[in-house]
């Protein structure tokens, strides 16, 4: 027993010093922030989400960052990722319309349909949870129902009910991942002046600029090139794959 | 009336045949007898493999065919014919259009000799016709050549082959706007014809000395001809206003993508003809499929001179507080009965055109016994640019002086069409004000709800506190959700499972037939064990009942009703079965019931069982 009590002393100690070293740093990088060294809070905001993973105040803060510094790509690139996590932040949301709006970029928002809204209200990590959670209630109500010999009346119409609820959250979400199913392929254009070529070299043809902080879907890579479509426009070809960053970092 | 309105219908054809003969006939008799043949050519040289169009036109009443003449190395190909009437002043002209295209493959200078056609009886020549057949690339050269304007004019085209922007006052006869007036501009991009275009930014004014206002939404798209070239024009209109006098160059931009057919791309030179067989289609087919090149361009207006006046300090009246347009008032609400000290809301409507952001409310006539607070003000766009519409204004005003007075509403402003100050009044009204005269000013009024504030287009504060770390791939990314995924599905699979098995085993009959044969199975033993203890009456009565069980069973009756006189009905006299059940009955219902148990009725209760086989379930 004593020795239980020991471990947990440990590991409530170690979890501590973590999350100490983790505000001091953030902190830190804040304080960068506030004095208006914006190169320097960048890259202590870079150096946080390598060391401690991605977390949304830092994404936040360094989308911010950027912004301050006028790289437009970067700080949508990163607002992105933040939005995609948590899409009804409003900080998030306000800022990553800001610099689309100063990167000349069309309002995504304004131009979505209702249906789109609505299934971009969660996550698509919120809804892949609520798919599973709503398959598992079905799964576990199902086997239940099957096991037990006898229902009262009322006990029948609440079990029928929240399976229905179920039925339907699991099909919402389903049709909320199907139509997202492409945001796993987008990338955001990083630099200005990046060129959609015809080839995958750099001596060959330019076909025309996206333009910093333009959504663009990923193709294939050949090289140092990745191949791009830009939604709503006839361009596509390929773009230097240092001037382009997909948006999900971390796929399976 | 049916058969009435047949025969207005036959007399209406009758007459219209009528006329069309005499229209004829006259026609026939005033048709010109002269003869004339005209042969062109549409141009002088054209590239070996192409083809120049022969145009040969035959007035005349009664002409035939030309005859085409034959030249080595030399195509004319008939393309069609089209015949012309004319009637002028009861004369009557013909002539017949006949196309043809000519060409050859080899260079060389080709003359088309004079090509006759019967006109009238009598054989009428066309003059000579020259056709220079130029090798493919010399052609090219001459191409450019040909269009060998300036450099400047080159670039020029060149800066202007992706489109451009034209910006000007619309009111044409304008040729300057006066400080603070929004002046209604059309804004055209002009694009080539054949080009695909796509906007990636609105349009920008150039330099800081005009504001960009109201830029309509939905733009205009028409087709128009400017100097010998077709082009796609978008239109909008919005307003320019400047802030300072001076003359500035009202130069506007916008950025887009625009894709062309490129003309410097090289032809597909073929060795075995076209796909259509013929130097003119194939032309076409060709011109059809150059290849189109694609830029990011700024289409730029040419910076015209915008002269922007002062507004002028003569006749500037009292009350003018910079409203610029020309307005009308109406819809004015002022309250008949007032008391001194207390506020209540005057409203009155400003329609017209011009710059209704710089406009105030009208101020109240005469102005001294009133005290007057801003209020609110609506605009209601009377037009997609807002250059049009209507302002209502209310406002809270409070009578300083009692008894009867007179009050109106004045709003002046300056009309920058005419250059002139004008100043308009609303009919006076009669009021009566209650209460003794204020000597000092009212309280201020509550201050009516503040519009919630709107967010500043600014950038959000920074986060002071960190958050928790979080997965950038989604669950359905992840492998753990196909686990879930299958797990449910495995437990619905299961849940169906569990469902059968027991739609089974409650299944009423087969309850029964396991209840039966439960009985049997009891019967048999009990005689198994009479036959070791020697019991004559127990074994007869535990085989009577086996044979009851397992017969009510497959004859689904219940089997305390099954009798040896059913059996018999339905067995054979002498089948085992009935001996068995026979001597069963005897031992049950016999008095002096004696006797051995051999073997023999052991072997054939066995055998009995045997051939009575439980239902398959």
């Amino acid at each position: 027993m004593k020795i239980l009590q020991i471990l947990g002393c440990l590991l409530s100690l170690g979890f501590g010093v973590v999350q100490a070293s983790e505000v001091s740093a953030f902190d830190a990088a804040n304080e960068k922030f506030t004095a208006g060294d914006y190169a320097g809070a960048v890259a202590a905001y870079e150096a946080l989400l390598e060391a401690e993973g991605p977390s949304v105040a830092v994404l936040y803060n360094l989308g911010n960052s950027y912004q301050k510094l006028g790289e437009l790509g970067p700080a949508i690139l990163v607002y992105e990722r933040a939005r995609m996590v948590r899409p009804r932040d409003g900080d998030v949301v306000a800022n990553l319309a800001l610099a689309r709006k100063q990167a000349a970029l069309a309002d995504e928002q304004a131009q979505a349909s209702w249906v789109e809204v609505f299934f971009q209200h969660l996550s698509r990590h919120e809804w892949a949870c609520l798919v599973a959670g709503a398959a598992l209630v079905i799964g576990v109500g199902s086997l239940v129902a099957a096991g037990v010999r006898v229902w009262s009346r009322a006990l029948r119409g609440s079990f029928l009910a929240g399976l229905s609820v179920a039925v339907l959250l699991m099909g919402s979400g389903a049709a909320a991942l199907y139509l997202r199913r492409g945001e796993a392929d987008l990338g955001i254009v990083l630099a200005a002046e990046a060129a959609v070529r015809l080839s995958p070299f750099g001596s060959a043809e330019s076909l025309g600029s996206p333009g910093a902080g333009r959504k663009v879907r990923l193709g294939q890579k050949s090289g140092d090139f990745q191949f791009v479509e830009v939604p709503g426009t006839s361009l596509q070809g390929w773009v230097s794959a240092k001037e382009v960053a997909r948006i999900l970092t971390n796929e399976d | 009336m049916v058969t009435g309105f047949k025969v207005m219908n036959l007399l209406y054809c009758i007459k219209s045949l009528a006329a069309l003969c005499v229209i004829f006939m006259l026609g026939g008799a005033g048709i010109a007898a002269a003869a004339e043949v005209e042969a062109q050519l549409d141009r002088e040289s054209a590239a070996a493999g192409n083809g120049a169009i022969l145009s040969i036109k035959v007035s005349g009443s009664d002409a035939g065919q030309p005859e085409l003449p034959t030249l080595e190395n030399f195509v004319i190909q008939p393309r069609g014919q089209s015949q012309q009437i004319q009637m002028v002043n009861g004369r009557t002209t013909r002539s017949i259009s006949y196309t043809y295209v000519v060409g050859s493959e080899v260079p060389g200078d080709y003359e088309i000799p004079p090509i006759g056609v019967m006109v009238n009886g009598r054989k009428v020549f066309t003059k000579p016709l020259r056709l220079k057949v130029l090798d493919a690339a010399a052609a090219q050269a001459q191409g450019g050549a040909a269009g060998g304007a300036p450099q400047e004019e080159n670039e020029e085209d060149e800066a202007k082959r992706f489109g451009f922007l034209t910006v000007e006052l619309a009111d044409a006869e304008r040729k300057h706007a006066y400080v603070g007036e929004i002046a209604p501009v059309r804004i055209r991009a002009w694009l080539p014809a054949e080009s695909r275009a796509q906007l990636r930014s609105g349009i920008q004014p150039e330099g800081k000395a005009f504001t960009l206002h109201n830029v309509s939404g939905q733009p205009q798209q028409t087709e128009e001809m400017r100097d010998g070239k077709r082009y796609l024009v978008v239109t909008w209109y919005g307003g320019m206003s400047a802030t300072k006098a001076g003359k500035y160059p009202a130069s506007l931009s916008l950025n887009a993508t625009v894709a062309v057919r490129d003309r410097s791309a090289p032809q597909p030179r073929r060795q075995m003809g076209g796909p259509f067989g013929d130097p003119f289609f194939d032309q076409v087919f060709d011109q059809m499929n150059v290849p189109m090149v694609e830029k990011d361009v700024t289409l730029k207006s040419d910076d015209q001179l915008i002269e922007v006046r002062p507004l002028p300090v003569e006749g500037r009246p009292a009350g003018f507080m910079g409203a610029v347009g020309n307005f009308q008032m109406d819809g004015v609400e002022i309250p008949e009965n007032w008391t001194t000290g207390e506020p209540q809301q005057i409203g009155v409507r400003v329609s017209g055109s011009g710059n209704f952001a710089l406009m105030k409310a009208p101020e109240l006539l005469p102005g001294d016994a009133w005290k007057v607070y801003p209020g609110k003000a609506s605009f209601s766009a009377g037009d997609e640019a807002s250059f049009s519409g209507s302002q209502t204004f209310r406002f809270s005003a409070v009578p300083r002086k009692g008894g009867a007075q007179k009050l109106a509403l004045r709003l002046s402003y300056f009309n920058p069409e005419e250059g002139v100050y004008k100043t308009i009044t609303s009919a006076v009204k009669d009021l009566r004000v209650a209460g003794d005269d204020l000597k000092e000013l009212p309280p201020e009024p509550v201050p009516e709800a503040s519009q919630p504030e709107k967010k500043p287009d600014a950038l959000l504060a920074q986060r002071a506190q960190p958050t928790g770390r979080v997965e950038l791939a989604p669950l359905s990314e992840r492998r753990e959700f196909r686990w879930m995924l299958s797990l449910s599905g495995l437990l619905v699979v299961l849940a169906a499972v569990v469902k059968g098995l027991r739609r089974r085993w409650s299944d009423p009959q087969r309850a029964a037939g396991l209840a039966v044969e439960k009985a049997t199975r009891e019967a048999l033993s009990t005689a198994e064990r009479c036959v070791v203890a020697k019991d004559v009456s127990g074994f007869f009565a535990a085989a009577r009942v086996a044979i009851q069980q397992r017969l009510g069973s497959l004859w689904g009756q219940a089997p305390q009703a099954i009798t040896l006189a059913e059996i018999m009905e339905r067995m054979p006299a002498d089948s085992g079965l009935v001996k068995l059940f026979r001597e069963a009955d005897r031992h049950a219902y016999g008095r002096d019931v004696s006797g051995e148990l051999g073997r023999e009725w052991q072997d054939l209760l066995d055998e009995v069982m045997g051939q009575l086989r439980p239902p398959a379930r």
